[in-house]
């Protein structure tokens, strides 16, 4: 089942400036920072409470994160929900029908991942995470 | 140690009809609808989950018009502190723009929004218990 909220998505144009923010001044600490050269991100995962704040860095232009940031400019992205199980969850998403971008779990920046596709969920971008132990 | 944020205490998706969004989510995630309620003085109906110590908090219209489609969008987030006035100088301090910290709709506590470099993310902070009963009867 769906456990907490692991994370919460935000495009930036620059996540070297947004952390002067989250980093910097809210004095949060930075639990993974790397470039996923696969989807075009530079990723960086904040931790706040049991959650985390993961900035979105575009560093290609024929990205989805790239194409939000043109067309939306900066701002919230994504909910990711944690789950000790994503296959499960994601069979069943697909069981009920929702609409999926990923058919099948991939390894991300808060372990193995998957999205539903936004039209299925009133326009809002949803992920599934499970942690990789000893992830990030 | 920065502004002594301490979790995010709720996070906002916007919808023009709430209870439409909040019962979706129920439906595709197994999450429950934990209260409804209409925010004091204004029409928009709230509708709120709770996900450990995250809130999901539906917000929407009173009144819903008969659209075609029910949008939503993640409409911002608010960060729990200890300490609120010391949140809101630490973050001017580092050169940000922070509205005072004012009576928030839940009882007893204080919010301040941030108003730029927060990554286009409509932020703010929050600290419950921040006004003592007494002053709250007034």
């Amino acid at each position: 089942m769906l456990s907490k909220v692991h994370h919460v998505g935000v495009v930036v144009k620059s996540a070297d400036e947004a952390m002067k923010f989250y980093r910097d001044a809210l004095g949060l600490t930075v639990t993974a920072d790397r470039v996923i050269e696969d989807q075009g991100v530079r990723g960086v995962l904040l931790a706040i409470g049991n959650s985390e704040i993961e900035l979105l860095e575009p560093t290609r232009a024929d990205t989805g994160v790239a194409r939000f940031l043109e067309t939306r400019g900066e701002g919230m992205h994504h909910i990711c929900f944690e789950s000790d199980d994503v296959d499960r969850e994601l069979e069943a998403a697909r069981a009920k029908g929702i609409e999926l971008i990923d058919q099948k779990p991939r390894e991300g920046l808060a372990g193995m991942i998957c999205f539903l596709h936004p039209k299925s969920n009133h326009g809002v971008l949803i992920e599934f995470a499970t942690p990789i132990a000893g992830g990030h | 140690m920065g502004a002594g944020a301490k979790y995010i205490d709720h996070i906002v998706i916007a919808s023009n009809d709430s209870a439409a969004t909040a019962k979706l989510f129920a439906e595709h995630f197994d999450i429950e609808i934990k209260r409804t309620m209409s925010r004091p003085g204004t029409r928009a109906h709230l509708e709120f989950a709770k996900l450990q110590e995250i809130v999901l908090e539906f917000a929407g219209p009173g009144e819903v018009q008969p659209y075609d489609e029910v949008k939503a969008r993640l409409g911002g987030f608010v960060v729990a502190v200890d300490d609120i006035e010391q949140a809101v100088a630490t973050v001017r301090a580092a050169g940000f723009p922070v509205g005072d910290a004012h009576p928030a709709v839940q009882p007893g506590a204080k919010i301040a929004s941030v108003k730029a470099g927060t990554g286009g993310v409509p932020f703010a902070f929050i600290q419950y218990n921040a006004i003592p009963a007494e002053e709250q009867k007034a």
